[in-house]
């Protein structure tokens, strides 16, 4: 046999053993689920029609469009400020020193109590959703963001200044590069805090969104749609993690290159 | 440094006591609205009313009961199958894929089955508290598994230490800063997760009375707040016990001394934020 013909072969062998145990657990869940009379699980072949004919040609299009929306301003706004604050604190000893117990007090708090207070506060409408997003997101952001950068290498900043690099070009060009990895994990971080907190505020009180739409679902006893929406959920937490390792391997790239050379983890 | 510590608390303190005072300032002033938002004086006496209640106390017994049995339950699960995807290459790799599937969706998608499953009881909460703690979990005790120092390895396998005992005495403590990490996020991810099956699950605790307290208008809102202050304290509470039980257990371990001559000039650790991502 050719060593290309047996490289294949492993290749092969390699992708099968990843997809194998997808297949089995669909099967299972198609063969077990396909002569249910169950109310609550219906056979898998109707929830993936309700799939095409509600979210993909459906009236639920506008739901996902409604949820991405609130997801996407809100998550941004958090990204931005969270970033941002965390720079200014960085920056600002005695405030950072003065506020951190509150920041972390924020930060350990389970954002999802904010909900009802929101609501007195906002209504029920896209503001309330998009300020509660951005509320909860923007503190694994700020402190990581803060805490990288209070981790910058002392030495690489002294030799920075000597050389006559402004502040800015600091900040821009050794602060940032070096704080970028665990700012990265707070983004990553807050993505998953704001797409829960998108569900829950739309479930609570709304009248649009994914979560509105499942939980509208499961109150009329329409169990394939309420599947269907929990499968949307899941392929929107999918995707939004996908984009996000593709866009941090892209962005920081250099640094897995230079750890790897470091031979470090 | 005593200087240096006053200063440090005398700072926090002013600017709690200013915060305090700009809230109830803009509320005297009737900037914030009574029926929006109760005023600072309101929401502590609401608090202070609550902490001698015993509503309060077994709404705070709730919430932990569910996030403990899910926590403990999830976490044993996890050292099961990430013990095992460890030392196993085939299971790994089977398995990785449909693992990091799982652990990319968000919980509250599963909230919905739980409801039709088990409706608003004790189980529905702890039941997805556990679903949403192992996946995370399961990853890191993998790790932790693999991070085994070859020549420990090797010196194992010379002995011939097998089984039970080598899982007892050498994987388990070489991957026990791994665990502790992830248990300490998963106590927080726990918290969380528990709050939302009481909020729009219906489970009782803490989330339930906040709920409560919205629903019944605004002559309740002081008490909602001040579940809320009380849902934060917890948390903090939580976080900071694992923190510490982490450096109590592991204060052998090298990572534990590290950030010990790291110094501690910070108001949280760094790695107690860098690791919520690990």
């Amino acid at each position: 046999m050719s060593p290309s013909y047996l490289a294949s072969l492993r290749l092969a062998g390699r992708a099968a053993t990843r997809v194998w145990l997808f297949v089995v657990l669909f099967a299972l869940w198609w063969f077990w689920s396909s002569g249910s009379k169950s109310l609550y699980f219906p056979p898998l072949s109707q929830i993936l029609k309700a799939l095409w004919t509600q979210w993909v040609t459906g009236p639920a299009r506008a739901e996902l469009a409604a949820s991405l929306e609130h997801l996407i301003v809100g998550y941004v706004i958090a990204a931005a400020v969270g970033i941002g604050i965390g720079a200014l604190l960085w920056s600002a000893r005695y405030v950072r020193v003065a506020t951190s117990p509150y920041l972390y007090f924020l930060y350990v708090l389970p954002a999802p109590v904010l909900v009802p207070a929101a609501m007195t506060l906002f209504g029920i409408g896209f503001t309330m959703k998009v300020v509660l997003i951005a509320f909860a997101a923007v503190w694994p952001t700020l402190l990581n963001t803060l805490d990288g950068m209070h981790s910058v290498d002392q030495v690489k900043l002294d030799t920075a200044r000597v050389l006559g690099v402004s502040p800015a070009g600091r900040v821009f060009r050794v602060v940032l590069p070096a704080a970028a990895p665990q700012i990265v994990a707070g983004l990553r971080n807050s993505l998953q805090v704001a797409i829960i907190l998108m569900v829950v505020s739309e479930w609570e009180a709304s009248t649009d969104g994914i979560g509105y739409y499942i939980v509208n679902a499961q109150q009329s006893f329409d169990y394939v749609g309420m599947w269907s929406g929990i499968i949307v959920l899941a392929i929107i937490g999918t995707v939004a993690n996908l984009l996000f390792v593709g866009a941090e391997n892209r962005v920081l790239h250099w640094h897995y290159g230079a750890r790897a050379v470091e031979g470090t983890r | 440094m005593l200087r240096r510590y006053s200063l440090t608390y005398g700072l926090r303190l002013a600017v709690l006591a200013a915060a305090l005072g700009l809230w109830q300032g803009l509320s005297v002033a009737g900037v914030i609205r009574s029926d929006e938002f109760p005023s600072m004086s309101q929401t502590a006496s609401a608090l202070s009313d609550l902490l001698t209640q015993s509503t309060l106390w077994s709404a705070v017994g709730q919430t932990l009961e569910g996030w403990g049995l899910g926590l403990v339950i999830g976490a044993a699960a996890a050292l099961l199958v990430g013990t095992f995807i460890g030392v196993n290459g085939f299971a790994y790799r089977s398995a990785i894929g449909v693992i990091e599937f799982f652990k990319a969706i968000p919980v509250i998608a599963i909230l919905p089955i739980g409801l039709v499953l088990w409706g608003a009881t004790l189980t529905m909460k702890f039941a997805l508290v556990a679903f949403a703690v192992f996946w995370p979990l399961v990853i890191q005790v993998r790790y932790g598994v693999r991070s085994l120092d070859p020549v420990v390895r090797d010196t194992t396998t010379v002995l011939q230490i097998k089984g039970a005992r080598k899982f007892f005495m050498v994987i388990l403590p070489s991957a026990a800063p791994f665990v502790a990490t992830g248990l300490r996020v998963a106590a927080a991810v726990a918290l969380v997760v528990d709050i939302i099956t009481e909020l729009i699950g219906g489970g009782s605790g803490i989330g339930e009375r906040i709920l409560l307290a919205e629903n019944a208008g605004p002559s309740d809102y002081p008490q909602m707040y001040a579940y809320i202050v009380v849902a934060g304290v917890l948390g903090m509470v939580l976080a900071g016990a694992f923190a510490v039980a982490e450096r109590y257990v592991l204060h052998w371990h090298e990572s534990q001394r590290a950030a010990k001559a790291e110094g501690q000039d910070r108001g949280y650790s760094e790695r107690q934020v860098l690791v919520i991502v690990a």
